[in-house]
């Protein structure tokens, strides 16, 4: 068994934490700790991956996946024609589990033609994928300004390193039009299943976040949906919330979080 | 399942948002970006789409009911854009909102 985690500093000792689900490395057990640029470097001389991965928020990820994620850098990196300044993978398949529909890639680079990569990825894979190509400078703007690239980039794999702690700059038109869409919770509470619920109250929540200068990471804004709307992250995926209760209060957050803006965009 | 009067006020509160969203898409959005910002997992469009294919999915909506979604449209639209216009948006084409209007209206079918 191969388990890839973080070494976590301690106040005796360091340590690194294994799941307690898993087969074998039981208690007692004499295993290597080895750091993974040297595993990277080890199959680099072997001919079987070019370079390294860089990993942000990532604290541990199923081997599998990452031999997906190495076929998937092989596979592009094979397209000559393929110029990038970055590869970034990010999304529910760095989730724990495998609960993911398909694998978000942001390829970072002038000319992306993500349809006809995407194509490419899914006819070697038979995984779907969502790419989105987007320039340098339109990724450091996204950011500084925008909750939904920090909490996509917060936890994230990528093939070079990127400088992802950037100065919030409050561009309260980007978040108007981010928030926007979550009012469709409201007119449509009936006809939207709990995923896409789920995914317009991260949305506003996020937002929310932002403007208030607090750290936005999937952790952070589901802790804050559950505290203020007094739900399980589970039961809004579910979709067994209580309709009446759950509008009243969605609505006044809505209302709070448009107010933010249109106050702090006042000139 | 709501009743078709009902579908129709829903059709509209979706397609003013999707307007709304469109015309702040343009003057906030760098247009090299405005598609990575359109290939969300839901939008009020996508859902506008649904509502449409519930009321009268394989044709045109009666002339009544077309004027009367319009005219809705319209003044919804116009209303959430004077709310940032008077906070000091800038680049908010108000003469264009019709176009937009229509154009949707025509993408789902309604006129």
């Amino acid at each position: 068994m191969v388990v890839i985690s973080r070494v976590s500093r301690g106040s005796k000792m360091d340590q690194i934490y294994l799941p307690r689900n898993r087969e074998g490395l039981n208690a007692g057990d004499y295993v290597v700790v080895e750091a993974l640029e040297e595993e990277i470097g080890r199959e680099k001389k072997n001919g079987k991956v070019n370079e390294r991965l860089f990993f942000y928020g990532v604290k541990d990820l199923e081997p599998i996946k990452l031999e997906i994620i190495k076929k998937v850098m092989k596979i592009l990196m094979d397209k000559r024609a393929f110029i990038y300044n970055n590869i970034i993978i990010t999304g529910s398949f760095l989730n724990k589990g495998f609960n993911f529909k398909d694998i978000d890639l942001i390829i970072v680079g002038d000319k992306i033609n993500g349809k006809y990569l995407k194509g490419i990825l899914e006819e070697k894979t038979g995984i779907e994928f969502h790419i989105n190509g987007i320039k340098n400078k339109d990724l450091i703007a996204g950011l500084e300004s925008d909750p939904l690239y920090e909490m996509m980039l917060n936890k994230c794999i990528s093939k070079k390193r990127f400088v992802y702690r950037t100065k919030r700059k409050i561009d309260y038109k980007i978040l108007d039009l981010h928030l926007l869409k979550s009012k469709a919770l409201i007119d449509n509470f009936d006809i939207l299943n709990g995923g896409e619920k789920y995914y317009l109250v991260r949305n506003a929540m996020a937002i929310y976040l932002f403007i208030k200068g607090k750290k936005i990471s999937k952790e952070s804004v589901d802790t804050e949906v559950k505290k203020i709307f007094g739900v399980n992250i589970d039961k809004i995926k579910d979709n067994l919330l209580d309709r009446d209760d759950f509008i009243r209060k969605y609505n006044s957050f809505y209302d709070k979080v448009f107010d933010l803006i249109i106050r702090g965009g006042r000139k | 399942m709501h009743n078709r009067n009902k579908l129709i006020d829903i059709l509209i509160s979706n397609i003013s948002n999707a307007v709304v969203h469109r015309i702040l898409e343009k003057a906030t959005l760098n247009p090299e970006i405005v598609d990575w910002y359109r290939k969300e997992m839901i939008n009020s469009f996508q859902i506008a789409k649904k509502y449409r294919d519930m009321i009268n999915p394989k044709e045109k909506l009666p002339e009544k009911n077309i004027a009367y979604i319009r005219d809705k449209i319209l003044r919804k639209v116009k209303g959430e854009l004077l709310i940032r216009v008077n906070k000091g948006y800038e680049n908010i084409d108000l003469d264009k909102v019709e176009e937009e209007i229509d154009q949707v209206l025509e993408e789902m079918k309604v006129i």
